[in-house]
């Protein structure tokens, strides 16, 4: 165990005014890409990284956490002022951001999910710095037939976001579950549905289809609608009512449970690898929603969903840290770059980082929680900044948003071939929206589906394709039984509201 | 373009054949030089491509940008860069083994061959073992082999077709049966062994950490010679399985790019790969130090693991 004195040496070391600047730099520079779409975190922390060889490693590192924790607060930006996510996980924030935006009070909304952002964060952080350990090693007992199980879980919950139809419901799963068998199969690696391009062989790449269906047919949805006329890109007519520019400790503290909740399930997903903020987002939104007295308000401008939301998929973060520090394993993308960027300042992360770089990592602690005010403190100036931007008129917010999209898709998939999967996502899901398919569902389908196909295929292996065996783990029942519970009572309660 | 241009073209591409060789260390790019990495962004190769551009860079002055093009372990990258016009900036980074393995495999699908690339040298190779938890019940193949006899059959973790392939090598050879579950690479497979779903695992670095904390061991090494890490270990050819993999991660550009630049550029990744700050990132990526076969060497690398990797999916 690392004894006090490193702890303190460590905190020490965080807070030097050196730190500090790094830290601001890499919140602004985050909430920035995080707010423009089509770009996002990920993409910004893999160009920054070249940037930081030169610096000493916890300057070089805190400005990496900086960004990462920045972009979450930013993702959530565009997902509320036009209905167009930059990131995947923003998704389930706009579905009842953006109505608060457009009933004038975008700053209301924004700031909601900048605080439930912060607070999520804040609490896994905390579970990060206090518990990891023992956290890492729950999470090592999740095999693969306990994450089908959990991955099987999650898809009942979402069930509560299905809406009227159920069919619908699951054709939207079925094809974003086709959307993620594409690219060499997990078992033996046999491409399937390439087509004779290989730039498909690793799959379709996330940022190219949930921008495409999240933004750029949103995008396409506006444009069908605009016939003509200049109107702002948000209708930020003031209601002259200054509650409607705030968020009251009121309104903040009846959130308390929703976003306790969230964060909850933001931190035990992302101590499990893999499974990703997403997911975690539209758990804790379809959760808040069933067990609310009013599940008609959510999709309307409920608060509430906003909080759900982002304290769900911001707490991910943090605990995306929990495998990555105590046993190497990177829970993601944005945890990879991380690890890259140890490997890269001459450490290993795993089971010996604490014992022998202890300062340096209770240093990345300090650093985090410095970033988590700073993101509080950015994030209420940046607001403004971001509300007044997208009252501009539509045909300059959108046109830019589309080349914004263009330039960062290219970005991340470094090319052009991801651009054209974008544009091919983005007419199916503007016509999937016309036509009243859920997309959330399909990219909920399409973000689990790999990893669900990786697991039953390592879970058959492991059990010769005896299904008895699932018996053995007490979880994987457990979970399972869970889910028949949730579909049976989410498709009562869709029942009853369509009854009333 | 009119006759007159094109002599003058024609007589100043003779000059630049001719002369050559003089002009190697003159050589300069016309603009900045593009590393491909096959691989995404915060993997071993990303990591290595980045440190090594940027080493390029502070030795020769030249402005290098890093690209990642990942898809199907390097193949989609190497596809893109044997389809583009030759353009003396645009290299290739990727490791071997996988390309091979697809070139075997589905060559006849692949636009390109070994031939369609002038090769500039390696940067390192890859030690890839097997591994198990300290408490596992045997020390060696040889006792992998015998428990999973003994217990009807065994789970080993593989990431990748080659691992699949020697372990079904070691099935038919000795009898033994395992479960053989696919991961997706090093890091989940520590994870299974950690999480004791499965009792062995291939590992190409990711078992280090626990190596020193002493929370795994080494079964068996997986490349030609014995691990540097574990010299007393026996390989899988040592114990009587005819197979091993010896990935190399090496640096490419399209056949027919100007020799003068592919000297330059081939001399500068060989200065880069011996600077200090070079060696620290390879050495924390693979646990070794940085080995540059050279240009010829690398072809040869090249021809020699196409024949190995034939052999090794019997065709």
């Amino acid at each position: 165990m690392v004894d006090l004195s490193t702890i303190l040496a460590g905190f020490g070391d965080a807070f030097s005014l050196f730190n500090l600047a790094f830290v601001l730099f890499g919140v602004v520079l985050g909430q920035f890409v995080g707010a423009v779409p089509g770009i996002g975190p990920i993409m910004a922390m893999a160009i920054a990284i070249p940037f930081t060889f030169g610096l000493d490693p916890l300057p070089a590192i805190a400005f990496l956490v900086g960004v990462n924790k920045g972009g979450l607060v930013g993702g959530a930006v565009p997902a509320v002022l036009m209905n167009t996510p930059g990131t995947p996980d923003a998704a389930a924030t706009a579905m009842d951001g953006y109505p608060m935006a457009k009933q004038g009070k975008p700053l209301k909304a924004t700031k909601m999910a900048l605080f439930s952002s912060v607070t999520g964060d804040t609490f896994s952080d905390i579970v990060l710095i206090t518990v990891s350990a023992p956290l890492a090693i729950l999470a090592l007992k999740m095999g693969p037939i306990e994450v089908v199980a959990l991955i099987v879980f999650a898809f009942s919950i979402l069930a509560g976001l299905i809406g009227n139809s159920l069919t619908k419901g699951i054709i939207a799963a079925a094809l974003g579950l086709l959307a993620a068998s594409v690219g060499q199969d997990p078992e033996n690696f046999t491409p399937r549905l390439i087509f004779g391009y290989w730039d498909l062989f690793d799959g379709l790449a996330l940022p190219s289809v949930a921008i495409g269906m999240l933004a750029i047919s949103e995008i396409l949805h506006r444009l069908s609608e605009a016939h003509g006329n200049m109107r702002p890109a948000i209708v930020a007519k003031d209601t002259g009512n200054p509650d409607d520019r705030r968020v009251t400790w009121a309104e903040y503290w009846s959130c308390r449970y929703t976003m306790l909740r969230g964060a909850t399930i933001g931190t035990i997903l992302g101590a499990l690898p893999g499974i990703g903020s997403t997911a975690a987002a539209f758990m804790s939104y379809a959760m808040t929603k069933a067990s609310s007295k009013d599940p008609g308000s959510f999709g309307k401008g409920n608060i509430q969903g906003i909080a759900a939301s982002e304290s769900a998929n911001s707490a991910v973060v943090g605990a995306n840290l929990i495998p990555l520090l105590t046993l190497g394993i990177p829970g993601s993308v944005g945890a990879a770059l991380i690890i890259s960027a140890f490997m890269i300042h001459g450490m290993q992360p795993g089971p010996l980082l604490f014992e022998n770089q202890g300062r340096l990592v209770y240093g990345l602690f300090g650093a985090m929680i410095m970033a988590n005010f700073i993101n509080l403190w950015v994030g209420q100036l940046g607001l403004r900044l971001w509300v007044k931007v997208v009252s501009a008129p539509e045909s300059i917010i959108f046109s830019s948003a589309l080349l914004l999209c263009f330039v960062g898709v290219s970005m991340a998939t470094s090319g052009l071939f991801g651009v054209a999967i974008m544009l091919i996502f983005a007419v199916i899901g503007y016509l999937m929206a016309s036509f009243g398919y859920s997309l959330v569902i399909f990219i909920i389908a399409f973000f689990l589906g790999p990893r669900f196909e990786k697991s039953i295929a390592q879970s058959l292996a492991l059990t010769n394709g005896d299904l008895t065996q699932v018996l053995k783990s007490p979880v994987a029942v457990a979970l399972l039984v869970l889910s028949v519970v949730s579909v049976v009572w989410f498709l009562r309660k869709n029942a009853q509201e369509d009854a009333e | 373009m009119k006759l007159k241009s094109k002599l003058v073209a024609l007589a100043a591409s003779a000059v630049i054949a001719m002369s050559a060789p003089a002009m190697a260390q003159d050589w300069k790019p016309d603009g900045p030089l593009t590393i491909q990495i096959g691989f995404g962004a915060g993997g071993s190769t990303d990591t290595m491509g980045r440190v090594l551009a940027n080493v390029m860079k502070e030795n020769t002055g030249w402005n290098i940008v890093v690209e990642n093009k990942p898809g199907g372990g390097g193949v989609a990258m190497f596809t893109g860069l044997s389809q583009r016009p030759v353009d003396d900036k645009t290299i290739g980074m990727g490791v071997s083994i996988p390309v091979l393995v697809q070139l075997v495999q589905r060559g006849d699908q692949l636009p390109f061959d070994i031939d369609s690339f002038d090769y500039l040298g390696t940067v390192a190779k890859a030690e890839l073992a097997l591994v198990a938890s300290k408490d596992a019940p045997f020390d060696d193949l040889e006792g992998l082999i015998a428990y999973a006899k003994e217990q009807g059959t065994l789970p080993v973790a593989t990431m990748a077709p080659p691992q699949v392939l020697m372990m079904k090598q070691t099935m038919s050879t000795t009898g033994a049966e395992f479960n053989l579950v696919t991961a997706d690479g090093g890091a989940e497979v520590m994870k299974l062994i950690l999480g004791g779903q499965v009792l062995a695992g291939f590992g190409s670095g990711e078992h280090y950490p626990y190596l020193e904390s002493g929370d795994m061991k080494v079964i068996a090494g997986a490349n030609q010679a014995r691990l540097s890490y574990a010299p007393e270990v026996k390989t899988f050819v040592e114990s009587g399985i005819n197979a091993y993999v010896d990935p190399v991660f090496f640096l490419a550009m399209k056949q027919g790019t100007n020799p003068a630049a592919l000297e330059a550029i081939s001399a500068a990744i060989d200065a880069a790969t011996k600077a200090p700050e070079f060696a620290e990132i390879v050495q924390n990526a693979v646990k070794g130090d940085p080995i540059n076969m050279g240009a010829e060497g690398t072809r040869q690398m090249m021809v020699d693991g196409l024949a190995n990797a034939k052999i090794l999916f019997a065709k």
